[in-house]
């Protein structure tokens, strides 16, 4: 009888719990998922007489441009290896960052270091890559004239050597978003329970070890979180980053070109729905295996912390 | 005892140095181009971006100026936008988040792999567009700047899942289910008051998402009256740099002289941001409650 | 069992969208008629609806004063053709997206323009064959843009669209500072081609050495253009940045340019001049246009492609310095030079014989080309003259309620539009003129349809934005890199669009 009740009301409760989920399934019906039916675009021959409806199948035509040259080799390389960077960089940089600012608490410091952090975040790539001409131009940059010139060398022609795009590149990748990223974790911090700290601190644990024993451990979930969802976008970059940012420079390409950038670089003539419907197919299958495969790891290692 | 209050004090010391020299880093470029937008367009030019430039001009506001009327609405189409769209995405995304949370519930692992799900994989612009203009007709309507893509996102469900699931104490809504409170009492009067820090959180990101989009604005909005401040100055910014690329090339034959010089570009980036460094210190007081947890418990 | 239900839910659900889809295009032309407008909704159903979209560089005027201008072309249009149009501007940068995502979901879009490559309209097709129609409802404007350039435009015999009518005799000039000219005494009477310039720039160097020579852009490959003087057709390639498969002179072999002796010259030309320090060594990558840089006092000339003589004038007010010009080739007319503006009717278009009537008054009446590119007289700009205008007292491009000026060139004809003040008096017949007198590559009308080699196109299109602007400014050794550079060209296919081209112009040349 009473397991019988306590079905019941467990029913009860899953339907109620449906009920809330409810406004937001349609949502992500309506905004996602009916619209996911368009990858088939990739694989048609779009003719806009037609209809994209009634456009002619072409297989898997749409995907050769991607594996057509040895580019996709650079491509693939250097998105992978930036986002594998920049999930392992920005991750510490951020923690270290919110625990920084967690410890300076509300005061009006804080406040304003804050605001200053997330500052970056707010200029659109177009005005950074300005910022960064500014510094960086052969002619009237910074870096040459104050910097390089009067102590004696010779300007550096930064447009045009590669190299030096990788420390750029993952150093402007960290100014931007280390402040905004560091917001996830503040929040965790701020949300941890301060008799917590304080039972640490009774028993004589000084604020490294504080640090170390109590705040990483309970910044553990969010750090998968993060790191999973990362990882399910491995294969995209942030456009601005890598196009506007290096301002298409064409010597730059061996170490600025991505995934994204060749497609918008090669299709910007074509104007090709189909083909562009392609590459992003590609990106997120990518991506979906590397998830359920992290994911799955996740399950095996700590349960809890699994995304589904 | 002393040595750990010196400890203490060491590490205060270290922060607030470290931050300092950080926040420096982060404004001296922006600082940059605030003076790059009141230096004289030939100055910038011959001289490059420099901290003390040699002539300063307010050419580039006086330029801005001359589109006030539409810039200010502009103004209050973002503010708006921001704030609705803030609004019902984060009450959306708390509901959302709730039964994700809760182990007692069947399907969670179902629907939070829903929910991530849509985060790998996107039909692309071209079926979007025909939802939301074809079959809702949202194109030339305030909604259009607030419906699509922001309203939820995977990220910030997730972000709130993990919250209620680490930061609340499960045995408080136990408590509260033996006394017999309904669920939406629990989620409204447990949860929400004791997510103020993820609130604040997920607001935040929603909120700059808003005031930063204009993507929707660029498929869906053709009126000028519905120009969000970002539509405005990413439609000037654009057609300049179209022009650059050499894409029109042969298609204009008339002058541009009055295209937006490089100035107009630091003043536009400098109006555009101007309203979240205002707003930002107030939302800020929210993100660090640290107190509020304790406060409750004890 | 579960996520099989969803999905059959899912599939109904964008199903019954897109048969939604289906009924509201159906819908459009009764509904979106209904605006402000006086008397529209009682009209509407008399005339039909046409909707005209261009592309226009200016502010997006708000919905009154577009409305208060359709108004006004309607009230010429109704009479005329029985036409009523909508307007539909577009910003330059969204154009081509904004187009093909209206097409793509069935909004109603009747007439728009093409910039850049035709061909890819027509393979996409997106473009409505005219060929049955153009002459019964679009005579007049034939005749204005002549009947020999619709070849341009032209697929297997099939017609797709009318070229703007505007100055399309580009030639590459050097603009330079006249006030440095006279005080150094340089001579640019005796410069016949871009080598020519290197004493005078060397001169140039020498009295301003804070000051480069010529100034330069990442967007202004103009530089290639100066090839005009070897008489390239491109083969519907873009000016700025072509494929390299290339006709030159009288030949009909297509061949590499980036390969040949006369590419090589002006690369090391251009080596030799940045060495020298003549140009700015950010050209190939900073964002300041060419005049932006000479009137900050940096640069000294600047290569720019001009139609007419308007040109020299317009130069010296953006540069605040009195230019003089030389030009250093004369124009030569391919394909491309023609068809890189055109205005077609779309495939999905319910009233072509309308559209086409609505587009011949673009190109014939001068009533209503002012209307869409200068808006309503008195309120959008007032007349000087017969053939000038100018803003009105205290108003400016950014601050009356219409302009669509910069799509001067691109709506319908130029030479039917009245022209900013100062405009000299012969510009338009020397642009009327060298239209139509200017040489003609031998493979005028030929186009290419790289369809058969879309994913070749990619890779070389990469490759050439990653090595041109740099070769072109001097800023990377042609020595090492020119070589590295035709390489990266043949692994990435260009031999296949070569050969693709040499096919396609073959059989064009039979038909002929």
């Amino acid at each position: 009888m009473r397991a019988d009740a306590q079905k019941r009301r467990a029913r009860k409760r899953n339907l109620i719990y449906i009920l809330f989920l409810l406004p937001g399934l349609i949502y992500l019906l309506i905004n996602d998922y009916i619209p996911m039916f368009g990858v088939f675009i990739a694989f048609k021959n779009i003719d806009y007489g037609k209809g994209i409806f009634k456009s002619d199948w072409i297989g898997l035509q749409n995907f050769r441009f991607l594996f057509k040259t040895k580019d996709a080799l650079i491509m693939t390389r250097n998105t992978l290896l930036y986002n594998l960077v920049f999930i392992v960089l920005g991750t510490v940089f951020a923690i270290f960052v919110a625990i920084l600012l967690c410890e300076l608490g509300e005061k009006l410091s804080a406040r304003i270091f804050q605001s200053a952090l997330i500052l970056p975040y707010l200029l659109s790539w177009v005005i950074i890559s300005y910022v960064v001409f500014a510094f960086l131009s052969s002619d009237t940059g910074y870096v040459n004239k104050a910097i390089l010139e009067p102590a004696g060398k010779s300007g550096v022609n930064w447009y045009g050597e590669s190299f030096y795009w990788i420390f750029i590149l993952i150093f402007v990748y960290l100014w931007k978003s280390a402040g905004y990223q560091s917001i996830v974790y503040m929040a965790n911090i701020a949300g941890i329970d301060s008799s917590i700290k304080e039972a640490a601190r009774i028993d004589g644990a000084n604020k490294l070890q504080e640090i170390r024993y109590v705040v990483l451990p309970l910044l553990k979930p969010t750090v998968i979180i993060m790191t999973l969802m990362a990882v399910g976008r491995i294969f995209y970059s942030d456009f601005g980053l890598f196009y506007q940012v290096p301002m298409d420079s064409g010597a730059l390409y061996p170490t600025t070109q991505t995934i994204d950038t060749y497609v918008y670089r090669g299709l910007m003539k074509l104007n090709d729905i189909g083909m562009a419907s392609a590459a992003g197919v590609y990106q997120s299958m990518v991506g979906f295996v590397l998830v359920l495969l992290s994911n799955l790891a996740v399950r095996r290692i700590d349960p809890d912390n699994a995304l589904f | 005892m002393k040595r750990k209050v010196n400890s203490e004090k060491a590490f205060h010391a270290f922060a607030f140095a470290v931050l300092l020299l950080l926040a420096v880093i982060c404004i001296l470029p922006v600082g940059l181009v605030v003076i790059a937008s009141f230096t004289d367009e030939h100055t910038l030019l011959a001289q490059g971006y420099r901290f003390l430039p040699e002539k300063y001009s307010l050419a580039a506001y006086q330029y801005l100026w001359k589109q006030s009327a539409m810039m200010l609405r502009a103004y209050g189409v973002s503010i708006f936008v921001t704030a609705a769209g803030t609004c019902v995405s984060v009450i959306l995304s708390m509901m959302f988040a709730y039964p994700l949370s809760r182990k007692d519930f069947k399907y969670r692992n179902l629907f939070s792999f829903l929910v991530f799900f849509t985060m790998l994989f996107s039909g692309g612009i071209v079926p979007s567009y025909m939802m939301w203009s074809s079959f809702f007709h949202i194109k030339d309507s305030i909604l259009a700047l607030i419906i699509p893509t922001y309203l939820m996102s995977a990220f910030h469900i997730l972000l709130i899942r993990n919250y209620y699931t680490n930061s609340i104490p499960n045995e408080l809504v136990e408590a509260a289910r033996i006394d017999g409170a309904s669920e939406l009492l629990i989620f409204g009067r447990i949860m929400l008051p004791l997510s103020v820090p993820v609130i604040a959180t997920v607001g935040l990101f929603t909120g700059l998402a808003y005031w930063n989009d204009w993507i929707n604005g660029l498929y869906y909005i053709n009126d000028p009256k519905l120009y969000s401040i970002q539509n405005l100055l990413i439609r000037l910014m654009n057609n300049i740099q179209y022009l650059n690329s050499g894409a029109a090339a042969g298609a204009i034959s008339g002058g541009i002289s009055t295209l937006p010089s490089t100035s107009v570009r630091m003043a536009i980036a400098v109006v555009g941001v101007i309203p979240v460094v205002i707003a930002y210190p107030f939302l800020q007081k929210y993100l660090i409650r640290g107190t509020v947890m304790g406060a409750v418990k004890g | 069992m579960k996520k099989k239900g969803l999905l059959t839910l899912a599939m109904a659900a964008f199903l019954a969208f897109t048969a939604g889809c289906g009924q509201t295009a159906a819908k459009t032309p009764e509904t979106a008629g209904s605006g402000p407008a006086q008397s529209a909704a009682e009209t509407t159903g008399d005339y039909t609806k046409i909707v005209y979209s261009y592309w226009t560089m200016d502010r997006i005027p708000d919905e009154d004063a577009r409305k208060s201008v359709e108004e006004a072309i309607n009230e010429i249009t109704r009479e005329k053709i029985g036409v009523e149009v909508e307007l539909m501007p577009l910003a330059a940068s969204e154009q081509a997206q904004k187009v093909s995502l209206a097409m793509a979901s069935g909004e109603q879009l009747d007439i728009f323009n093409t910039v850049g490559d035709l061909n890819t309209y027509i393979a996409n097709n997106q473009v409505y064959d005219i060929t049955d129609l153009v002459h019964e409802y679009a005579q007049g404007a034939v005749d204005q843009v002549s009947e020999e350039f619709l070849k341009t435009t032209s697929k297997d015999g099939r017609i797709y669209a009318i070229p703007a009518d505007k100055g399309i005799a580009l030639a590459a000039t050097l603009y330079y500072r006249k006030d440095i000219a006279d005080e150094l005494g340089l001579d640019f009477s005796t410069v016949k081609e871009i080598e020519d310039l290197t004493p005078l720039y060397e001169k140039v160097t020498e009295a301003y050495p804070e000051m480069v020579a010529l100034a330069g852009g990442a967007g202004g490959l103009e530089l290639v253009h100066t090839f005009k003087d070897f008489e390239v057709d491109y083969l519907t390639d873009a000016w700025t940045k072509p494929m390299g498969a290339v006709l030159m002179g009288d030949s009909m072999t297509v061949e590499n340019l980036y390969a040949t002796e006369e590419f090589k010259g002006r690369v090391e030309l251009m080596r030799d001049w940045y060495e020298k320090g003549y140009v700015l060594k950010d050209a190939a990558t900073t964002t300041a246009s060419c005049q932006e840089t000479v009137a900050a006092g940096k640069a000294f000339s600047f290569i720019g492609n001009q139609a007419g003589n308007y040109g020299v004038q317009e130069a010296s007010s953006m540069c605040g310095y009195e230019m003089g010009y030389v030009r250093l080739s004369q124009p030569y007319l391919d394909t491309t030079a023609v068809n890189s503006v055109t205005w077609a009717i779309s495939s999905q278009c319910k009233n072509p014989e309308k559209a086409l009537e609505f587009l011949n008054l673009t190109y014939t009446d001068a009533d209503i080309v002012n209307l869409i590119v200068f808006g309503i007289e008195g309120r959008d700009y007032v007349k000087v003259s017969d053939r000038e205008m100018e803003f009105p007292e205290g108003l400016d491009a950014n601050t009356v309620p219409y302009t669509a000026q910069y799509s001067c060139g691109v709506v319908g004809s130029q030479f039917k539009q009245l022209v900013h003040a100062g405009t000299p008096e012969d510009n338009n017949d020397l642009m009327y003129r060298e239209n139509h007198e200017s040489k003609t590559s031998p493979a005028f009308g030929f186009t290419f349809d790289s369809t058969p080699v879309k994913t070749e196109y990619t890779a070389v299109t990469n490759v050439i934005n990653q090595y041109l602007p740099g070769l072109v400014w001097g800023s990377i050794d042609p020595e090492t890199e020119l070589p590295k550079f035709l390489n990266a060209l043949q692994e990435a296919g260009l031999d296949d669009i070569i050969a693709a081209k040499q096919e396609q112009l073959d059989a064009w040349a039979a038909q002929e």
